[in-house]
């Protein structure tokens, strides 16, 4: 993958990590070693609810944890544009 | 309004409300007014289970080897454990059932109480293993007043919901009198009942088990009760799914996405809601207190252990608009996402004997890398 193609999360405290290839959003989170809540897994429990601030995410399974307009679940979900996120 | 088995009216169930609408008729899931309930159905039937199928056999031995302090611990959490899902077992279908008005939603209730029961049967299943005659530790559930303090917080909501419910099903609003108490019965009362009741049950499962299983999971982390520790990953597992229900169940009624009095009524009860939160936060708190009050155990003690549940009641009360009222930013217990963790539920190793897991999951071609990890 070209440089150019890899696509960034922004964190609100400025700091970026990379969205990896073949890694869900959490996973390149914690590549990065972000702390980032957690239980399921799986899209399910919402442990790792977190405010997408701009940019969107595809999700690779549907979510069933309840979240808001603005909340994305990290843990079944890649960035598919360049992103901006807040970790509650 | 007189409860019917069959409603024969013919009504849209996309245009019922969740609560207090028709009786459902027709058990249908076609179309759904709220699709969510039957993701979770599908979810939670996919999570089955047998009590059975974990061998607990070797718990028996490490259980000898605890200290007085350590199985005070354990026995206690078990009691209260078997409280919460004798109660779980049954509420939900008497409390709910009689006012659902969407058939997902009804079989949602269903399926949910129907693992509750799988959880009970669990307990015993423990139980049986550590004591030859388990009478004495069921037995002292009812008498013992730690646990009756917090049975009573726990059940009385649905009591509550559960008897003006009878009353307007049978008698209608207005005012009735029984054994010479007078009643006022509304379809706004029985409303906010029902709320207050639902955020009592949300509450419940969001962290009344946490204090337990935080002790469940540090015992297996010293590799001691690991046939226990099993079974409480799965109840855990199931517990996360129902906990997923009632949060979305509350922010629809909140959001208007639903019944728009239940919005009115949620914006009303608001503080109300709070403090049944609240107050179960601090009743897991004095239970950590009643844990440890003989001495504590390896890598918990009760002031971490009421930290954590601060943590996941930020979270949680977060999910339900109740902002985070607790002031613990990281996670006090990190080790216990591992077993929180339903990906690890499936794929350890040590999870091979539970046959139920792998149906479904077998590839149909086996090589001999696929047993790499094993020695036999
Ligand atoms: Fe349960
Ligand atoms: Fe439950």
């Amino acid at each position: 993958m070209k440089p150019s193609d890899t696509l960034r999360i922004t964190l609100e405290t400025g700091e970026i990590v990379e969205q990896q290839a073949d890694k869900t959003l959490l996973e390149s989170l914690e590549a990065a070693g972000q702390e980032v809540h957690f239980h399921c897994r799986e899209g399910f429990c919402g442990a790792c609810r977190t405010k997408l601030l701009c940019g969107t995410v595809k999700y690779l399974t549907d979510p069933l944890a309840f979240i808001d307009d603005d909340e994305i679940l990290p843990c079944c979900c890649v960035a598919e544009q360049d992103i901006k996120i807040k970790l509650l | 309004m007189k409860y019917t088995t069959f409603n024969h009216n013919t009504t849209n169930p996309l245009s019922e409300p969740m609560f207090f609408g028709n009786p459902v008729n027709v058990a249908r899931y076609d179309q759904q007014k709220h699709p969510i309930f039957e993701k979770l159905i599908e979810k939670q039937i996919s999570f089955f289970w047998r009590p059975e199928e974990v061998d607990v056999s070797k718990d028996r031995i490490d259980f000898q080897g605890l200290s007085t302090s350590e199985k005070h611990i354990f026995v206690s959490n078990l009691k209260y454990q078997t409280l919460l899902d004798s109660v779980q077992g049954r509420s939900p279908n008497i409390a709910f059932l009689p006012i659902v008005s969407l058939p997902e939603l009804e079989t949602w209730v269903e399926t949910w109480s129907f693992y509750e029961t799988i959880h009970s049967r669990s307990y015993t299943h423990i139980l049986r293993n550590l004591f030859s005659d388990p009478s004495e530790v069921f037995e002292d559930i009812v008498v013992n007043e730690e646990i009756k303090r917090r049975a009573t917080d726990i059940s009385k909501y649905y009591d509550d919901l559960i008897f003006v419910t009878q009353l307007w099903q049978t008698q209608g609003e207005g005012t009735h009198v029984v054994n010479g108490t007078k009643y006022q019965v509304s379809m706004r009362e029985l409303k906010k009942k029902l709320y207050l009741c639902m955020n009592s049950v949300n509450a419940l499962e969001a962290i009344r088990f946490y204090v337990s299983f935080a002790c469940t999971f540090a015992f297996a982390e010293r590799e001691l009760m690991e046939g226990n520790s099993k079974i409480i990953r799965l109840i855990a597992r199931d517990e996360n799914l129902h906990l997923t229900s009632t949060q979305h169940i509350l922010n629809l009624w909140a959001r208007g996405k639903d019944d728009p009095e239940m919005a009115e009524i949620a914006e009303e009860c608001k503080d109300q809601a709070e403090a049944i939160f609240l107050k179960a936060v601090e009743q897991e708190k004095q239970w950590a207190e009643y844990l440890f009050q003989n001495g504590s155990m390896i890598g918990l003690n009760k002031e971490i252990l009421c930290q954590y549940v601060e943590f996941i009641a930020n979270h949680r009360m977060a999910a339900i608009g109740l902002g985070q009222p607790f002031d613990v930013q990281s996670n006090p217990l990190p080790w216990m996402n591992n077993y929180l963790n339903s990906d690890n539920v499936q794929v350890a190793p040590q999870e091979a004997e539970i046959s139920s897991y792998l149906v479904g999951q077998i590839d149909s071609e086996v090589n001999a890398d696929d047993f790499g990890d094993f020695d036999l």
